[in-house]
């Protein structure tokens, strides 16, 4: 910033008020080389010119005794007014008693008569400075919409009341406002905003302990310190009944995470941290809206700091491993491989084989999944590239397409480089997005759909019929095959609701001319009945589970075998 | 015209004085040329006349300021002297220090002008 000034020859604007000329002229040349001057004879002249707020005054220079309203009067008129307290006063004085009272009237610093210029300089100079930091610091304190701390502010004040007041039993609570881009959404945004402010207001007034400190953290969620209490129901629930009953307000349900009796050597960002992570368990949950943050969570919690921690080292030292399972074409009197699907296995070189349900939704959560992606579409169209040099075929693969990857603008030439470095066409790499990624963005997911398929690549809609399907969905993304969720081939045999769903879908597809991938395939009997109903690719243990490339290969050599 | 030799041997402390103006001494001899017109040295004049200490200590007070920040050391002596007894609201004869004090006006006013 001062560098910016200097550059542009912003020389800041000082206000000087005396009714004596000669006093005005003196001071105006002490400071006129580094700062724009004016000058005002009496405090009334003062007040209108500090009022413009296109001047911006930097500092006001104000001798005491003047006619019409004296410097006195004019610090008491200035205190009174929101915006004109913020300009720093230096009083102009030869009297000793005026310099106490008028510090104590909010004066910043004062100069005594007759001035020595390197004095005056160096006051205005250090008073414009604290000024400007602390207007910095008052700006970036509190957050603009409720007023409450930010974050980080929050985080030095527990600090610093740490060292005073070590002794009490502290909780850390995490407080959310759930469903607020609901509340947006449905009401607006005006409404969400006086809903956030609210709740800011009422936290204190319901917890009402003498060491409590409230942030808000972030759009919808505060940070509470305070004693500690042994529950909080009670507070949530009052809590959310004022939230209810105030003036135009929507049904408002919060959600609590709590880290109760904190341990003070864990320092405060974790704490937070802790709190947060129970509060998710419970975001959104209309049972429970209550999560105290406990043994296992924290073990789980380290487990997956543990995971995140170890992702990119195992990403270069390809601790994760790609294995492929087969897809089979039914429609003949033979099945016949058709395509496979990558599906990614952790092997740790401490844990061991990981499930990837339990690191897949971490690695959603927090972005990982993005990078992992990548990996296995390289790794997948290498593995191509391979099968097709060694047996002179080729073998389609699917891969995954996470929510995430939609936003990334660079996927479809990401890809399409994929396929260039690999000497493969659009056909060989199957990307299957899944149907929870149209209720994110629809729009973009059309857009990034018809691009890809424009380049020649097959859309596979993945886990169809798992999560909010939607007809509109089917009719508005141009997919090229439909993946039947496992769960409905499983049931299908058992449960009559499940044949028929897996029927109705089976007819849409056909009606759309859209090819099913049953996946989750056991037993000849679900190979039997989907065949029946016209499915026509098959996916699941009846052929193989998902297995490492080395052992892929005799799925190919059996096939290149019948071929023969 | 006055010259920093005439306010020299009037006793000013003419270094002090330039230097508060940033050794611009075409300015400071300007401001010094302005000092005779203070209109404080009447109001004091007028107050004390009139017995009104409070207004006198105001414009005493007021009328150091400027004479201190102009170096124009005879004056700003005897105004600092009257300005502390006027402070306490000492009951004197403020006449003498007065008249003193308007000599040196005078004085100054003669050596502006010639």
């Amino acid at each position: 910033m001062e560098e910016f000034r200097k550059k542009n020859e912003l020389k800041r604007r000082v206000l000087v008020v005396d009714d004596e000329i000669i006093n005005r002229e003196i001071l105006r040349n002490i400071i006129s080389q580094d700062y724009e001057v004016y000058t005002a004879e009496d405090g009334e002249q003062a007040l209108a010119m500090l009022s413009n707020s296109h001047m911006n005054f930097s500092l006001c220079l104000l001798d005491l005794l003047m006619p019409k309203m004296d410097g006195f009067e004019l610090l008491e008129r200035l205190k009174e007014n929101e915006k004109l307290r913020r300009i720093p006063v230096i009083v102009l004085t030869s009297e000793k008693d005026a310099e106490v009272k008028a510090i104590r009237m909010g004066a910043a610093d004062f100069i005594t008569k007759p001035y020595i210029p390197e004095v005056v300089i160096a006051r205005v100079e250090r008073i414009i400075e604290l000024s400007e930091g602390q207007r910095i610091i008052s700006s970036t304190e509190r957050d603009h919409l409720t007023n409450l701390y930010t974050k980080d502010f929050f985080f030095t004040y527990i600090r610093q009341i740490e060292e005073y007041q070590s002794e009490t039993a502290i909780d850390a609570v995490v407080l959310n406002v759930d469903h607020f881009n609901l509340i947006n959404e449905c009401y607006g945004r005006k409404t969400g905003e006086e809903v956030l402010r609210n709740t800011a207001r009422l936290i204190p007034e319901v917890f009402n302990d003498a060491i409590e400190i409230v942030c808000r953290a972030e759009d919808s969620v505060f940070y509470i310190y305070c004693k500690h209490h042994d529950n909080y129901e009670e507070l949530s629930a009052k809590l959310q009944d004022l939230l209810s009953k105030q003036e135009n307000s929507p049904k408002v349900r919060v959600s609590l995470g709590v880290y109760q009796n904190v341990e003070t050597s864990v320092d405060v960002e974790t704490r937070y941290d802790r709190a947060r992570t129970a509060s998710k368990q419970v975001e959104g949950d209309y049972t429970n809206q209550i999560y105290y943050y406990n043994d296992e969570l924290h073990k789980k919690s380290i487990y997956e700091e543990r995971l995140i921690g170890d992702f990119d080292e195992s990403i270069a030292n390809k601790y994760f491993k790609v294995f492929y399972q087969p897809k089979y074409d039914i429609s003949g009197n033979e099945p016949r491989l058709c395509s496979a699907e990558a599906l990614i296995r952790w092997n740790h070189p401490e844990l061991g084989m990981i499930s990837p349900g339990e690191f897949v939704p971490l690695f959603e959560r927090n972005g990982l999944i993005q990078k992992l992606d990548r990996f296995v579409w390289e790794e997948a169209a290498a593995q191509i590239k391979t099968w097709k040099e060694t047996y002179g075929k080729s073998i389609p693969v699917s891969v995954n397409v996470s929510r995430i990857d939609i936003y990334d603008l660079k996927l479809e030439e990401r890809l399409q480089s994929l396929l260039g470095n690999n000497g493969l066409t659009a056909n060989e790499l199957l990307l299957e997005i899944t149907e929870s990624a149209y209720a994110d963005d629809a729009k973009r997911l059309v857009e990034m759909v018809n691009n890809l398929r424009e380049r020649g690549f097959r859309i596979e809609m993945d886990d169809f019929g798992s999560g909010y399907s939607s007809l509109n969905m089917l009719a508005s993304i141009p997919v090229d095959i439909l993946k039947l969720d496992m769960k409905f081939v499983q049931n299908m045999l058992k449960d009559e609701k499940s044949l028929k769903l897996v029927k109705l879908i089976m007819d849409i597809a056909g009606f759309l001319n859209i090819p099913v991938v049953a996946e989750g395939v056991e037993e000849e009997n679900q190979i039997k009945l989907l065949k029946e109903m016209g499915c026509r690719i098959i996916q699941g243990y009846y052929f193989s589970k998902p297995v490492p490339p080395e052992e892929f290969v005799k799925f190919i050599e059996r096939e290149t075998e019948r071929g023969n | 015209m006055i010259t920093v030799e005439k306010l020299n041997e009037f006793g000013a402390d003419t270094k002090d004085g330039i230097s508060r103006c940033m050794g611009m001494e075409s300015l400071y001899l300007k401001l010094v040329g302005m000092a005779p017109d203070e209109k404080n040295f009447d109001l004091l004049k007028e107050s004390i006349e009139e017995n009104d200490l409070d207004r006198a200590f105001e414009a005493a007070h007021a009328l150091k300021g400027v004479m201190a920040n102009l170096s124009l050391t005879p004056v700003s002596e005897k105004v600092s002297e009257i300005t502390e007894l006027l402070r306490g609201r000492t009951e004197t004869d403020y006449g003498p220090l007065l008249n003193e004090i308007l000599d040196l006006r005078e004085k100054l006013k003669e050596l502006c002008a010639d």
